[in-house]
């Protein structure tokens, strides 16, 4: 459990608190509700771009960053395909500021020439230092390519390719802006050694006469359903062969999401796991094996990534990795292993609940789902979920038909 | 009204932070335990640290450290790795090695509600490994591998190279892992570590809601714990005339680069100015590094200069990930920046920027109960204890512009450094 209070601002924008008088310090947190899902095919990349660009200056600040350092905080920023989301921490003594610098920059940005040229070329080499210029960087731009033909994950949250970053116009960025970054489309948490009452104050003081978007979000193309395997062959200068196996599976409010991360929690998560037991502990053809999610709003993605050791190629592996998921579907899981199961999600909220940052982040993230209280009652609901539910959504998701399989070979 | 943004809400700036001190309790055996109870979470962490690391070790058998740490989860006299991964998983505990060139252990993070289940099993892995020789051949293939994807990412060769450029290969820090390594030993020098060296000066850091317990447990646990009490020798580390490697790959699209020479380290009186010194430089977003590399020229994506933080042979380093074709114009630019600071006295209003900068940090690193014990245990590794962040916020709030210029010409000579561009 965090506790939280919240209120709404007349323009829309969403604000809770979480008072935690045991330190000496704040967190403003502000969540957008806008990742790479929003972009269109050739402007990719755009909104993690954008995210740059709120670190430039707006009308009242001129540099983002010495404006905050000058009064003891440090900030940061993230975007994904869904959210993007920005955090200050700060000696809680001078929360104002972080009002004054958010509200400032969600009010009245400059997007300077200079920083949108410079912040370009930022980008360009995280593009480059992430994804091009490391071994097996680009895998991620292979198997969504791959999975879906329709929808924006289509691309990862960096972009589909340099050339879309290079392109980007002026009117591009002002049209984003004005379209997301709106207080309407965010979620705001102070979290720390504050008062709901002076958050309401301030929070009213500086963001109550920001208007709300104008500007409709364009509709987000949704795949249909995959009726056939898809697989795909890339050739890269690395020293072994790796495999990529995804299915697609339903997004995070949908039935089903629970069970999906069950399901790799059993298969694919720890050292105990079915996957490292059978194929990497007691196997020669992986050096590594893991299961996860693409816990998305929109659908995501289940997905097994595998190294091979040298000399195995990775369509064989896909064959010894099918043998154990089939296995799986036609077994029965334990009493035991639901219990290891439900301990992990158990000890996983203690352990993410130490840090102020990550309480404010959590209850930004499920408000931003529709309801923070989800943080708590998803928990709930997942450690209740009964064995044979969990192979039932299992056999509907790991299908042949709903696979689409990257095999990354060295040369 | 009509809100005025144009003027900057005010600010206060702490002038005294609180750093509680650890409790310590020594067992039987002479093992300290320091603690720091944290009532309000219900994890525990604890690490049991000690003073084998690299250093002593021979150098065909450089891997036989990390390896030995690493195996000790691979079985033990009363499980074996199935019902050890198993135990593990079921209890939601994570076991992990702590592999530092000065210092080695094991991790150990649970819950309060698994604490007295597990504590035991942990304790097993001390002493009652049997590194399996299945596990051990599955193992080396996996180092194997994950050394050879090494090879190929520049930012770790580039680091590799910069280590064995400034330590020397003779020197164990200075040493690259190679494929072939795996080949030259086998268990019974795992063994040999485990029994002879490795639980040298063994020091336990404890947090977490902990009760006594908790605490009588863990006494019982460690006080027969064999330990071997053996005075560490500091070796001396000189910087040799400059020294310049380029590996070229002709299919990178970015060099990796990294700058840098020994370094006083955390005991000594200049400390707190250099440590400013490099903070103004490279060591937060505003710093003059992010400002001309990045925000101004945009050649890199990040690029940062930081103190190893090393007790016996510190150094400095400035690393980054830049455009191919200015990698030379970059390091030129590092020159620069550290030589302005040395000779142009850094601006008040950027004085004041970077000071209260510091502070937050401190206040922030020092804010969260579960993280203070780490604190503690890096300090406490250095040979000093909590009073050196009082001192440190004390340099912080009154250093002036002398001290930076005199820091930066005392330690940062251009003749001293290693430069290192892998890509």
């Amino acid at each position: 459990m965090i506790n939280y209070q919240k209120f709404v601002l007349d323009n829309g924008l969403q604000v809770l608190v979480h008072e935690d008088h045991g330190t000496k310090i704040a967190v403003l947190n502000i969540l957008y509700k806008v990742g790479s899902r929003n972009e269109i095919k050739g402007k990719t990349g755009l909104a993690h771009y954008f995210e740059h660009l709120m670190f430039g200056s707006s009308k009242n600040v001129p540099v983002f960053d010495t404006a905050l350092e000058k009064v003891g905080g440090s900030c940061n920023a993230f975007t994904n395909t869904d959210i993007t989301n920005f955090y200050i921490t700060l000696p809680a003594a001078n929360i104002e500021t972080a009002f004054w610098l958010e509200s400032d920059r969600m009010l009245q940005l400059n997007l300077s020439e200079k920083t949108i040229e410079t912040q370009r070329k930022v980008v360009i080499e995280e593009f480059k230092q992430r994804y091009l210029n490391q071994p097996y960087g680009d895998v991620h731009h292979h198997i969504r390519k791959l999975a879906y033909d329709t929808h924006p994950y289509q691309w990862p949250t960096i972009g589909a390719n340099l050339e879309d970053i290079i392109n980007y116009k002026r009117e591009d960025v002002e049209e984003f802006y004005f379209t997301h970054y709106r207080p309407d489309n965010a979620v705001m948490v102070v979290a720390g050694d504050v008062t709901l009452e002076q958050v309401k104050h301030l929070a009213e003081k500086w963001f109550g006469d920001i208007p709300s978007g104008q500007i409709p979000k364009k509709t987000i193309n949704q795949e249909l359903p995959q009726a056939s395997k898809k697989t795909a062959t890339v050739q890269a200068d690395v020293p072994t062969d790796a495999l990529y196996k995804v299915y697609h599976m339903p997004a995070k409010m949908q039935d089903g999401y629970l069970e999906s991360d069950l399901i790799t929690d059993i298969i694919g998560f720890g050292r105990s796991s079915i996957l490292e037991q059978q194929l990497v502990k007691n196997g020669n053809i992986f050096a590594s094996i893991g299961a996860y999610i693409y816990g998305t709003v929109d659908p995501g993605l289940m997905v097994f990534s595998g190294k091979m050791e040298k000399g195995q190629t990775a369509e064989n592996a896909e064959k010894a990795l099918d043998e154990v998921v089939q296995a799986f579907l036609e077994s029965s899981i334990s009493n035991e292993t639901l219990t290891k199961v439900k301990n992990q999600a158990e000890a996983m909220k203690t352990y993410e609940s130490v840090q102020i940052l990550n309480r404010a982040m959590s209850l930004a993230y499920y408000a931003h789902l529709g309801d923070a209280d989800l943080y708590q009652t998803e928990y709930e609901k997942k450690t209740q979920i009964p064995a044979d539910q969990i192979l039932d959504w299992a056999r509907n998701i790991l299908r042949e038909e709903n696979s689409s399989v990257l095999y990354y070979k060295g040369t | 009204m009509i809100l005025d943004r144009s003027t900057a809400p005010g600010f206060q700036i702490p002038k005294e932070i609180s750093f509680p001190t650890p409790l310590i309790r020594t067992l039987s055996n002479g093992v300290p335990i320091y603690f720091i109870p944290t009532p309000e979470i219900d994890a525990i962490k604890l690490e049991i640290s000690t003073d084998a690391g690299l250093a002593d070790e021979n150098f065909d058998k450089k891997l036989v450290p990390s390896f030995t740490l690493q195996m000790v989860m691979e079985g033990s006299k009363t499980k074996n790795a199935a019902e050890l991964d198993d135990f593990f998983d079921t209890y939601a505990t994570e076991v992990e090695p702590l592999l530092g060139f000065e210092h080695q252990g094991l991790s150990l993070l649970t819950t309060k509600k698994h604490f007295n289940t597990v504590l035991p099993v942990f304790r097993e892995l001390l002493t009652e490994a049997v590194f399996p020789e299945k596990e051990l051949v599955k193992r080396k293939k996996q180092k194997a591998l994950s050394i050879s994807i090494h090879k190929e990412q520049n930012g770790h060769r580039a680091s590799s190279l910069f280590r064995k450029a400034l330590f020397g290969e003779n020197h164990s820090f200075g040493q690259i892992a190679e494929e072939t390594d795996v080949d030259l030993f086998g268990r019974e020098d795992l063994e040999e570590y485990y029994h002879q060296k490795l639980w040298t000066n063994p020091e336990i850091f404890l947090t977490g809601n902990i009760g006594e317990e908790e605490l009588n447990a863990i006494f019982n646990a460690f006080e027969n714990l064999p330990v071997r009490l053996s005075p560490q020798s500091n070796s001396d580390p000189f910087n040799i005339p400059s020294h310049k490697i380029r590996e070229e790959k002709e299919k990178s699209v970015q060099s990796s680069i990294r700058i840098g020479c020994h370094m006083i380290s955390k005991t000594h009186p200049d400390y707190h100015h250099l440590l400013i010194f490099n903070t103004i430089l490279g060591g937060y977003f505003g710093c003059r590094l992010i400002k001309n590399i990045r925000e101004d020229k945009g050649y890199t994506y990040g690029i940062s200069s930081s103190l190893g933080g090393l007790k016996t042979a510190d150094y400095w380093i400035v690393m980054a990930d830049v455009i191919k074709e200015y990698s030379d114009k970059v390091i030129e630019e590092v020159y620069h920046e550290i030589q302005t600071l040395q000779e142009v006295p850094v601006p008040v209003d950027e004085m004041e920027t970077v000071r209260n900068y510091m502070v937050g940090k401190l206040l922030t690193q020092f804010s969260s109960s579960f993280d203070l014990i780490g604190r503690f245990k890096s300090i406490h590794q250095a040979g000093l204890d909590f009073s050196f962040f009082q001192s440190q916020l004390e340099h912080i709030l009154s250093f002036n512009q002398e001290d930076i210029m005199a820091v930066g010409k005392k330690y940062f000579k251009q003749g001293n450094m290693v430069e290192i561009i892998v890509g």
